[in-house]
């Protein structure tokens, strides 16, 4: 007991405030009118709610065609990730020792110490050579590279967890490798693969200097979209709210559904061997 | 025995992931290495020729590489001293497991899981100089409108209070979880012997936590030397390149000068400034569990 118990609770309180007021602020400037949002002193109840913002971002030329981008390339990189991940972090959970590992391992965290920019300036220009530049499936491929770490690393600690003794049994009774992975490691470790699967397309929803590089009128993603209005002149915050709130909302949403295993995928490869 | 052996998967399994890892790792590092030799200019349709340490070279004498890297550092710096207390205090305070903790830490984390460009438009916003809710509530509290994105100074705190809004949770979880290692055991003895919540908290709890410190530090240099999403949003590396990181000034080089051997060769030397941290977070990550 460093604090007081009033201290503690006015702490986290304040805390609480701090880390939701932005979200606040945004979601109802998003549904503000122009005059509202310019109003001083601010509003921040007393405005009546309008959903021009929106119908103003919905009817952006490319919205829809942008909102489509980022799904599928937030699914398709988040699948990849999931069926190559889950087959070498069935290995390194299972097998402490095998030629190869570390160095595997030394690939997987520089890609956590690395800015991306280091890799992405080559990337960039051998995608070019490869005709994927401004392509949903370069995309894919890039963002399910930059992301596989993450899930071998989440993935891992759910395989540890599944005793071997199962595995043993299953051998006993003829199982094959294949069917005993599919069978019966893989329905075990399911709530692990929901886990990592939304925590992975958290990390692509969210990934802008991937995109801003790699793509162009094609293949754009929500971020990209949104950073794009700051370099309009006029700078016009309500649709600009309404963008943010899109980008957004299905982050909080998935968020309640998976608070059990977020605290795990947050931290996962900092302090793993 | 024998059968145990066969049970165990097989390495072949970690090819595909081999695969990505190559594409997006090992052959475009080495690739980003051959190209700093050569003089790419995206603009240019000359065929790039060797050239040595030429890139380098320049590169090593221009200015912008010096200040960008000053920049870089003092965002650190200040964004470490700022985050760690914080996120130390609010860790110690949730691990006193009072009632509803549970929603308090779920709400706490909310920061670090948002699209980092959509938070950047909303620190934006709120950092406006005439209609920004910042300026308005020290306003009413008798200070006067801060031209916040305006100078050099005031900007590199604005960018270093939205990166610890969204860090600050990070650096939280670690040390929540260092201390949830900790045996209550320690606790109840030290109080038996009668000493002090501070005594408690600098003889026990600080030098169990500190290997976990020591790694949540290298990771965040590292992310520091990343950081990108935010600091476009929030000024672009302005005014002029006022808040121009290292990483930032790479991309700019590469993209907007359309100088693509000399970021090239940016990208190594941030590699290499990367490699000690990369080692130290290594060795201190052995300290942990």
């Amino acid at each position: 007991m460093i604090l007081k118990r009033g201290a503690s609770y006015s702490l986290l309180f304040l805390a609480s405030f701090l880390s939701l007021f932005p979200l606040f602020w945004t979601i109802s400037t998003s549904i503000k009118d122009r005059v509202d949002t310019y109003s001083l002193p601010p509003k921040f109840f007393s405005f009546t709610p309008t959903l021009k913002n929106y119908i103003s971002l919905f009817s952006l030329e490319k919205f829809w065609q942008i909102y489509s981008n980022s799904i599928i390339i937030t699914l398709g990189s988040t699948f990849i990730c999931l069926v190559i991940g889950s087959l070498a972090a069935y290995a390194l959970a299972r097998k402490p020792r095998f030629r190869g590992r570390t160095p595997l391992e030394g690939l997987m965290i520089a890609i956590r110490a690395l800015p991306a920019i280091v890799l992405l300036l080559p990337i960039y220009k051998l995608s070019s050579y490869l005709g994927l530049y401004d392509s949903k499936l370069g995309l894919i491929l890039i963002f399910a590279g930059f992301n596989i770490p993450f899930a071998i690393w989440l993935l891992m600690s759910f395989f540890e967890q599944i005793p071997v003794e199962i595995e043993e049994s299953a051998r006993v009774d003829g199982a094959s490798t294949f069917k005993l992975f599919t069978r019966i490691i893989l329905p075990l470790a399911a709530p692990g693969l929901v886990a990592t699967g939304i925590f992975v397309s958290l990390l692509s929803w969210n990934e802008f200097l991937i995109p801003v590089i790699m793509a162009g009128e094609n293949s754009k993603t929500l971020p990209v979209l949104v950073a794009s209005f700051i370099s309009n002149r006029t700078l016009d915050w309500g649709p600009m709210a309404a963008a943010a709130t899109v980008a957004l909302i299905p982050i909080v949403l998935l968020t309640v559904v998976i608070q059990r295993w977020l605290v795990a995928g947050l931290s996962s490869g900092a302090v793993k061997e | 025995m024998l059968r145990r052996k066969n049970l165990r998967p097989v390495a072949q399994l970690t090819i595909p992931t081999w695969i990505f890892l190559a594409l997006v790792v090992l052959i475009p590092f080495f690739y980003g290495v051959y190209i700093s030799f050569l003089n790419i200019n995206l603009a240019s349709f000359l065929p790039p020729s060797f050239v040595g340490f030429d890139n380098y070279q320049t590169v090593l004498a221009a200015s912008e590489t010096w200040s960008t890297l000053r920049i870089t550092l003092i965002i650190t710096f200040i964004g470490l001293l700022t985050q760690i207390p914080i996120g130390i205090l609010l860790a110690l305070v949730l691990h006193e497991n009072l009632r509803g903790t549970k929603i308090f830490r779920s709400i706490l984390i909310t920061p670090m899981l948002l699209t980092p460009v959509a938070v950047g438009l909303t620190y934006r916003f709120m950092f406006d100089t005439d209609l920004g809710v910042i300026n308005w509530a020290l306003g009413s509290i008798g200070i006067e409108k801060v031209n916040w994105l305006g100078s050099q100074t005031s900007a590199l705190f604005a960018i270093i209070i939205v990166d610890s809004w969204q860090s600050i949770p990070f650096v939280m979880l670690l040390v929540l979880a260092a201390l949830t290692a900790i045996s209550p055991s320690l606790y109840e003895a030290a109080r038996v012997d009668g000493a002090s919540a501070s005594q408690i908290f600098r003889r026990i709890t600080l030098p169990l936590i500190t290997p976990t410190l020591l790694v949540i530090t290298m990771i965040k240099i590292m992310d520091f030397l990343k950081l990108f999403d935010t600091l476009f949003i929030l000024t672009r590396g302005g005014p002029g390149n006022a808040t121009t990181t290292l990483g930032l000034w790479t991309y700019k080089t590469g993209f907007v000068f359309l100088e693509f051997s000399r970021a090239a060769a940016l990208g190594v030397i941030i590699t290499i400034i990367t490699l000690p941290v990369y080692f130290l977070w290594r060795r201190a990550s052995r300290g942990v569990r």
